[in-house]
């Protein structure tokens, strides 16, 4: 039977082990304390994902959200966000979460005959109301948002 | 070696990362099926998506793929921890479970980026058998495991930022660095020259579990900590002779059988045993009834079979047949957890009610349907 002592510990590394070793650990830390950082750079205050501002799920509260569409004819359109998208997208729509709001736009581009999308995002506290407004263009991946706050 | 290069590279008891590896890839199998498999439905829906990352963006995951993805990482991480843990199959279960949270903004419980940095962490880990980690009973094994060092300081830092924002917001925040402090210092606890360490580590443990007990936390976060701080700050008898005790069974059926070297008429044996197990194992998801998830057990299999390689015919050892009942095991607690539990409820009722309220009926008459079946 084999005894314990074929499977001896982990032999303590080499030097040139330990360097290689070293290289990866200091990358990895670097890594671990720059990323939390760059939410002192984010556009969205709202994104706190690989920060650790909160180890629970932020709970920014929702604000009354109504989109409109424009067509070529000049046609303007009502858009239920509820009724195309899940309910935990709209609630992300209408914290004004930018990424989310940019690929919600861009996405009722995508249909026929859209000149233009408009979202608004009206708070009762202090974010006011926003809107966002994304031209489509013929192109359709054209994007400009136009954020105001009143 | 230099004062840096003694922090890293110094001595750990080789039952702190045995146990810790199993620890947290046994909660992740059943956080995952229990907690993300029935977030499922609102994954497709709309065929609208927006990825954590940009360059996942133009991909829109369906239910049935994340939760394939689900049931691959859960199966694979369990039958790692029932059996000697294979590095490339933490390297999958590594890259399925961070495929799984990041693929969606939809997943945004902020401990599943943790899980993601600890299992880079256990990708380096020495892959120690019950045998190497806890037989010899007179003292506790140990040896240099600067990866071991690196989870500790991995959680240091989150706990270090926790404390950071709590400062800057002017809240209280000496118990977070508190955290961060004891997992600095615990992390060298095992070496001989510092016996002073010995007795102040598992005192320091009253930090994060204080911590995890009262600070509003999502999901299965406190489990995960407070499990992890008990195999970090517990005192080395302690943890040895708990490892010792939890692995008997393990170390007596694998000490029970031959052990003796080379290729014998067994091998053909145990080959054949072996696949047949291989196939046999997926067939229990069928029973599972779940969009994706046969596919997913199904590709859990392929990558044991990637993970035995030459082992699976050339050993004459029962290894081979041990991580196929390892396999088997995963898929049998993953049919237990799911028809057990109100996962596969909330799943199709989740999905009833947000098909209702978007007016598509036929898809919430499904999900209606298989709500009503598996109702509790």
């Amino acid at each position: 039977m084999a005894s314990s002592e074929t499977e001896p510990p982990p032999a303590h590394p080499s030097p040139k082990a330990r360097r290689r070793t070293s290289a990866l650990i200091a990358a990895f830390v670097a890594l671990q304390f720059l990323i939390p950082l760059t939410y002192l750079t984010r556009e969205d205050t709202a994104d706190e994902r690989f920060t650790w501002r909160s180890l629970s799920a932020p709970t920014a509260p929702s604000c009354e959200t109504s989109a409109s569409l424009e067509r070529f004819d000049g046609q303007h359109e009502a858009i239920s966000p509820e009724k195309l998208i899940h309910q935990d997208w709209v609630g992300y729509v209408s914290q004004g979460r930018r990424a989310v709001v940019d690929a919600f736009l861009r996405k009722q581009c995508e249909a026929d005959g859209v000149l233009q999308v408009e979202l608004v995002n009206r708070c009762d506290d202090e974010r006011g109301t926003r809107e966002y407004n994304l031209r489509c263009g013929g192109e359709r991946a054209h994007e400009t948002v136009r954020t105001a706050t009143r | 070696m230099k004062p840096l290069e003694r922090y890293w590279f110094g001595d750990v008891a080789l039952a702190r990362p045995y146990l810790l590896l199993r620890f947290v890839l046994a909660l992740l199998a059943f956080d995952t099926w229990l907690n993300m498999m029935p977030q499922g439905a609102k994954y497709g829906v709309g065929a609208f998506n927006v990825a954590h990352f940009p360059w996942f963006d133009t991909f829109i995951p369906s239910s049935a793929f994340y939760l394939g993805v689900l049931a691959f990482t859960g199966v694979l991480a369990l039958s790692q921890a029932l059996y000697r843990p294979h590095r490339i199959a933490i390297v999958l279960v590594a890259a399925g479970y961070t495929l799984g949270w990041s693929c969606s903004l939809l997943d945004s419980v902020p401990y599943h980026y943790l899980l993601t940095l600890y299992l880079v962490c256990f990708v380096f880990f020495p892959m120690l058998s019950a045998r190497a980690a806890f037989s010899r009973s007179d003292r506790a094994p140990r040896g240099s495991i600067a990866p071991y060092v690196l989870f500790c300081v991995t959680t240091a830092i989150v706990y270090f930022y926790v404390a950071a924002w709590a400062a800057a917001e002017g809240q209280s925040y000496w118990l977070p660095m508190a955290c961060c402090a004891a997992y600095l210092i615990a992390s060298m606890q095992d070496r001989a020259e510092l016996p002073a360490l010995r007795m102040a580590a598992p005192v320091l443990m009253a930090a994060p579990v204080a911590f995890h007990l009262f600070a509003p936390q999502q999901g299965w976060l406190p489990i995960y900590m407070i499990g992890i701080a008990f195999v970090v700050f517990m005192p080395t008898p302690w943890i040895h002779s708990v490892g010792r005790t939890l692995t008997q069974p393990a170390r007596s059926l694998v000490e029970g059988r031959s052990e003796e070297d080379g290729t014998d008429e067994r091998a053909a044996q145990v080959f054949y045993m072996s696949l047949v197990g291989l196939v046999v194992a997926p067939m229990v998801s069928m029973f599972v009834d779940m969009p994706g998830v046969k596919t997913g057990c199904t590709l859990t299999a392929i990558a044991m079979l990637f993970v035995m390689g030459r082992q699976l015919y050339f050993t004459p050892r029962w290894r081979p047949v041990w991580r196929v009942a390892s396999l088997f095991g995963g898929c049998l607690a993953l049919w237990i957890t799911v028809t057990t539990s109100t996962a596969r409820f909330d799943y199709y009722r989740e999905g009833a009610l947000d098909a209702d309220r978007r007016g598509d009926h036929d898809a919430a008459m499904m999900f209606r349907e298989k709500a009503d079946r598996y109702a509790p």
